[in-house]
């Protein structure tokens, strides 16, 4: 039991590495939010747990890459903070992205739903 | 005030690693940093009542790790100028086939040697170093025909003194080797 919830874990790390740059830039559209901000309200869901150390390189990257922009705001008494939001570039990226994961997620939940013996194709899909 | 001690020595390190970024880019990726774990440590202390900054600063990785996804890009990530392919393959063949030349001379040096100072045990007269010419000029190794002026300066010692640098000469080698073929990795 204690070993699958280590391989969930890695299951997790494994699929956040190729599909975080999509969740940070989904998380950003039309928001305007600092580093912590993002992490907190992306820590509220189950499969999200990624560490500082993770993601504010990544919005580094994002930022040189100009899919995010960032500037330094001071409210009031509080220290000032570094607020992200996405660039016209960033939306295009994202809306490419989000077609990408959309058609991996259904080819997916195909091969999951069309188990053998049958050979898998997909005419099955009518015929389903 | 250990507290502050913890943050101050932690943002130092990573300043120190994050040297190979321009002045306002470490600048700016520190002061987020910096600016994180306040806020971080006030909202545990607004949750908990108390904040374990260890923890804050572990979640970060330690300074070395975090400095490095922020400078990853500066080592891999730069596409090379056209052109630079190419010279940067005629560079790692050049470093390559003196690699190859370089191991086969100083191990080659050691195993002369090594066995120059075995025969010693055969053929002690023979094998040996003289100095020739009041010392303008030395012979060591394989002779049959010793000339009278030179006289042989070692005796047996000479078994010992041919293999420590024998040893030495391999061992050097192999280190130069490790270094040139680290930095033929990163060059890649």
């Amino acid at each position: 039991m204690v070993n699958n919830e280590e391989n969930t874990e890695k299951w997790d790390v494994q699929l956040r590495k190729g599909s975080l740059e999509l969740v940070v830039l989904a998380a950003l559209k039309d928001r305007n939010v600092y580093g912590l901000e993002l992490l907190k309200s992306l820590h509220q869901f189950e499969s999200m747990q990624l560490t500082e150390g993770t993601l504010y390189p990544l919005l580094d990257r994002l930022k040189r890459d100009e899919l995010v922009a960032a500037n330094w705001v001071q409210e009031g008494e509080s220290r000032p903070r570094k607020y992200y939001q996405l660039t016209q570039k960033g939306l295009d990226k994202l809306t490419g992205f989000t077609q990408r994961w959309r058609q991996s997620v259904s080819d997916i939940e195909f091969i999951i739903n069309n188990p053998g013996p049958a050979a898998l194709t997909k005419q099955g899909e009518e015929t389903c | 005030m250990l507290e502050r001690d913890l943050i101050h020595t932690y943002l130092k390190s990573l300043a120190k690693y994050l040297s190979r970024l321009s002045k306002p880019e470490a600048d700016e990726v520190i002061r987020e940093i910096e600016s994180h774990i306040y806020d971080a440590v006030e909202l545990a202390q607004e949750q908990n009542g108390s904040a374990d900054i260890e923890e804050i600063l572990a979640r970060l990785g330690s300074p070395r790790e975090l400095a490095a996804q922020y400078t990853d890009h500066i080592l891999e990530g730069r596409p090379l100028p056209q052109g630079f392919r190419s010279m940067q393959r005629i560079k790692r063949g050049a470093s390559k086939g003196l690699m190859v030349s370089m191991a086969i001379m100083g191990f080659g040096f050691s195993l002369v040697l090594a066995l120059i100072g075995a025969a010693k045990f055969i053929f002690p007269d023979q094998v040996g170093a003289w100095s020739a010419a009041q010392g303008n000029s030395v012979i060591i190794g394989f002779t049959d025909s010793v000339s009278p002026s030179s006289t042989e300066v070692l005796g047996w010692w000479f078994i010992p003194v041919a293999w420590l640098i024998a040893a030495a000469s391999f061992y050097i080698t192999r280190k130069v080797l490790a270094v040139m073929k680290v930095s033929m990795i990163s060059a890649q």
